[in-house]
């Protein structure tokens, strides 16, 4: 701040003496209110989401194996068909971790 | 030491004790920055805000792909936050009653000093507050709560140039504003 002219150093010394107030700081427990929110929020939803999610999956194998094998299908394909897309979708999961586990490694190099 | 990212990846599997981690990392800036935007009369919407940004985080965390720094991601969902809280509370009276102003004003020395002061100090706010949000949030982090350009750099996302650049238009501006009312702020 030391290219200041006279009139902006004055402006400079009035905020100063202005706005000096004493801070406010968050309560000591603040982190545990929060997580405690965060965890009722997220549970339920969570819970109904997968119950809905696993039955829907269940019915929806179902209905396949059904249909497929009503086509002549063999239980192999069947079984290559139905697991294959859950095979993807992990490893798709865990490619997307391995790439931030790797930025974060960048990151941190590049940090220092 | 986890770095942010490595912490938002434990997250995003369920690791309660990374969020926490977060927290306890990115809590006070956050306050910081929530105060510096809505202002000294809303200390508790600035409490508000922090648990709303970090429930928005939570919730967010499985989507986050780590495309940009965790705690620029945090500061701006922080800062969008709180101006739209400040947008909802400017027409709500501040936290401040009648008895505290006078207290306020009854700490200083001489009481024609105290009137000048006063009445200049409240030109003062009412100048600040015409100004754009981010200078505002400069000022009250530079000022206020004791940042250094770097801090308000880093909470406003912003190179700190521009950080300095803020700070410098502002004065000049509340200079012109104050001279306009006639104040004399020597």
């Amino acid at each position: 701040m030391s290219e200041m002219d006279p009139r902006e150093a004055e402006i400079d010394s009035l905020l100063r003496r202005s706005m000096a107030a004493p801070v406010p700081r968050l309560p000591p427990d603040f982190d545990q209110v929060v997580a405690r929110e965060a965890r009722r929020r997220s549970q339920g939803p969570q819970r109904y989401g997968r119950i809905l999610l696993a039955g829907y999956g269940v019915m929806s194998a179902a209905v396949s194996v059904v249909l497929m094998r009503g086509q002549g299908l063999g239980w192999g394909m069947i079984a290559a068909m139905t697991l294959g897309p859950l095979a993807v979708v992990e490893a798709v999961r865990r490619l997307r971790r391995k790439q931030l586990e790797v930025a974060a490694a960048t990151w941190q190099e590049h940090r220092g | 030491m986890n770095s942010d990212s490595q912490l938002v990846a434990r997250a995003q599997d369920g690791d309660e004790e990374a969020f926490a981690e977060l927290f306890r990392r990115h809590g006070d800036p956050v306050f910081r920055l929530a105060l510096s935007i809505l202002g000294q009369a809303f200390a508790a919407e600035a409490q508000d805000v922090v648990q709303e940004v970090f429930l928005k985080v939570h919730h967010a965390l499985a989507s986050f792909r780590g495309e940009a720094e965790v705690g620029s991601w945090i500061y701006r969902i922080t800062f969008n936050q709180a101006v739209n809280l400040k947008a909802r509370a400017r027409y709500q009276r501040p936290h401040l009653d009648e008895a505290a102003l006078t207290h306020a004003v009854a700490a200083e020395p001489g009481p024609y000093a105290q009137v000048e002061s006063a009445q200049r100090d409240q030109a003062l706010g009412e100048c600040i507050q015409t100004l754009p949000e981010v200078y505002q949030s400069a000022l009250r982090l530079y000022y206020w709560l004791g940042a250094s350009v770097a801090e308000v750099a880093a909470l406003l996302d912003v190179p700190e140039n521009t950080a300095k650049s803020y700070l410098h238009r502002a004065r000049q501006l509340l200079g012109g504003m104050l001279k306009e009312k006639g104040y004399s702020y020597v």
